[in-house]
């Protein structure tokens, strides 16, 4: 009884794959290098989309600025007041905040400071700031990234670190721990610490504060709130969730572009390749399948052993190529591509890339490639077995 | 069986320039017979054995093998017909290098998906009759001339086909080789194959078991 599958013509394949070994180990080489490439770029932007998705989410519905000739002013700590009484209001809640120039290392800290934490950061910032609130009796403390924490650690501040206030006096604020690795992305160059110190290290008025954030009861309100505050304060910009993402969109987006030109070097290499396949075949390989066609095997013989053949090849690459940017993006933490796409902070992040798994993602990068390669393979053969076999073998 | 009728073979290497290799050639060849077609090189001995074995078709006329006409087949039919009906010796015996004596024999038999020990007593039989057997693991560029023709010869014989063709068989062997050549030949036709050989070779133009000398001069058979 006859196999289903013609297991002699896949033997064929195989060896026909391992008698050009200097060309098929380079075909795969390449072949699993762009797969490699092309994948890791999709899986570091899911993760990163994934990770300012969850941002996005946590940020405030409305964030209330007073504007003064144009520039970003402090606010009177007194207009929380009048927002609570605005119908729809939930929360509202002052925030002290703004950039410490740090001149030994030349970078900027962003320093936070908080009184109540709910409505402002993610979860995984509660459970420090709690562990913190136990240490308060301790005078003036901090919760920072681990970038920062990094920098003050290289200028041997172990315990505590010296604000250098705007007189030149200096505040001495003692480490109170640093945020997960996991929300790095977001709070690398962040320092954290009580309202009251932020005021003293930036020498602001007791009754102002840098901004006020508004929580909504009905997201659907969160426009035409906006619009009664405006009306309230005309000195003052009002920004919605919906204006924040259009900016985290947009440095995104900026990063997006990147990846494109990425992906347009990588398909380029790709098609010069495919190019380079299906516009001829060598005279030996023409010779071969002429031979073929001699001894009696028919065009769809030849065709179906390059098609084992291409698809070996092919899938065989693929994937080593998407097992390779598993290991590189999800255990490795993608070396050097990484930095391209988070590089924005002046402190290097180094947070994990959460694992995001995209079955598209996959079948895209499959359908660019595999299809592609073993079409390569099969039109220039179909154009040679179709020619009169005396022909190809003179 | 063979019968070429009113052949005209024009290759066209250009638009301005053409040959005419075979003029209006009529043959017939019968069952078990073995004819050798003489003639200079370029004469158009190699064009007939094509035009029998289905690797070209002819400009005009037609070739009837067993009463189909082969010159009429589409692609993969005569595909089907080369691998059931003819076993081709090539003048250089046309064998995949890379590959071993056991892989370019079995090759013929590759698309029909055997079972193993069909192909296993094929195998045996072509290789044990053209005293190849003891080499079937070698790869065939580390084989001798003589070698790699009886590797054509086994290929050319292992689904046991009605026709034999051979082309010029003799031309890259020494004289102790061809002689060799032609006993496998009588071997053959003891076997009742019908036989055509194209050659300009002297040796075979007084063998006894020859049933006919076909001559061929400027793409016409001399009368």
């Amino acid at each position: 009884m006859k196999n289903k599958i013609n297991t002699y013509l896949i033997e064929y394949a195989i060896n026909s794959i391992l008698r050009q070994k200097v060309k098929s180990f380079f075909t795969v080489f390449v072949f699993t290098f762009l797969t490699f490439l092309l994948t890791s770029v999709f899986f570091i932007t899911n993760s990163l989309r994934y990770e300012l998705d969850a941002t996005l989410e946590s940020l405030p519905q409305i964030i209330v600025q007073k504007i003064k000739a144009g520039r970003h002013y402090d606010i009177d700590e007194s207009v929380v007041d009048t927002l609570l009484e605005i119908d729809g209001v939930e929360d509202a809640l002052s925030r002290v905040w703004g950039y410490y120039y740090f001149v030994n290392a030349g970078v900027n800290f962003s320093v936070v400071g908080l009184d109540e934490y709910e409505n402002q950061y993610k979860n995984s910032f509660d459970k420090i700031v709690k562990k913190v609130e136990l240490e308060k009796d301790s005078g003036s403390f901090m919760v920072v990234g681990s970038g920062v924490k990094k920098v003050m650690n290289d200028s041997y501040y172990k315990e505590y670190f010296n604000f250098v206030k705007p007189d030149g006096t200096l505040k001495k604020v003692t480490f109170a721990g640093v945020f997960d690795a996991d929300t790095e992305l977001e709070s690398n160059d962040v320092i954290v610490l009580s309202k009251d110190t932020a005021k003293e290290i930036f020498d602001m008025d007791e009754t102002k504060a840098t901004d006020i954030v508004v929580k909504i009861q009905n997201p659907k309100e969160i426009a035409m709130i906006a619009s009664k505050i405006k009306l309230l304060y005309p000195d003052t910009r009002v920004v919605t969730t919906d204006d924040l993402k259009v900016s985290y969109q947009n440095i995104f987006d900026y990063k997006g572009g990147i990846f494109l030109a990425l992906f347009v070097v990588v398909l380029f290499t790709f098609f010069i390749i495919i190019y380079d396949k299906s516009s001829g075949l060598s005279s030996e390989e023409k010779k071969e399948i002429g031979i073929l066609k001699a001894i009696g095997w028919r065009v769809d013989d030849v065709l179906q052993e390059k098609f084992y053949e291409s698809f070996i090849i092919s899938f065989f690459s693929y994937m080593v190529g998407v097992g390779i940017a598993l290991g590189y993006v999800y255990i490795l933490n993608a070396p050097l591509l990484q930095n391209i796409f988070t590089g924005y902070s002046q402190l290097k992040t180094s947070f994990t890339l959460p694992f995001v798994f995209d079955i598209q993602t996959l079948f895209l990068v499959f359908f660019l490639s595999v299809p592609t390669y073993i079409g390569a393979t099969i039109i220039p053969s179909w154009r040679v077995a179709t020619l009169e076999a005396d022909e190809v073998i003179r | 069986m063979i019968e070429l009728k009113n052949i005209t073979k024009v290759y066209e290497v250009n638009k301005n320039n053409k040959v005419i290799a075979l003029q209006d050639i009529n043959l017939k060849i019968k069952e078990g017979e073995l004819v050798v077609l003489k003639g200079a090189s370029g004469s158009g001995k190699s064009t007939i054995l094509s035009l029998i074995a289905s690797l070209s078709k002819p400009s005009s006329g037609e070739v009837i093998v067993d009463e189909k006409r082969i010159s009429k087949l589409p692609d993969n039919f005569a595909s089907v017909y080369r691998r059931d009906n003819i076993g081709f010796i090539f003048q250089k015996y046309n064998l995949i290098p890379s590959l071993s004596v056991k892989e370019n024999i079995i090759l013929p038999l590759v698309p029909l998906n055997p079972i193993a020990q069909d192909v296993k007593a094929k195998l045996d039989v072509v290789t044990k009759r053209f005293n190849i057997s003891h080499k079937v693991d070698v790869i065939v560029r580390n084989l001798s001339g003589g070698e790699q023709q009886r590797v054509a010869i086994a290929r050319a014989n292992v689904n046991d086909p009605k026709i034999i063709i051979a082309d010029e068989p003799t031309a890259n062997l020494d004289e102790k080789l061809s002689l060799h050549f032609i006993e496998i030949l009588k071997e053959l036709k003891a076997l009742n194959k019908t036989i055509v050989v194209a050659t300009h070779d002297p040796l075979f133009f007084e063998l006894d078991f020859v049933d006919r000398y076909v001559e061929i001069h400027n793409g016409k058979i001399l009368v």
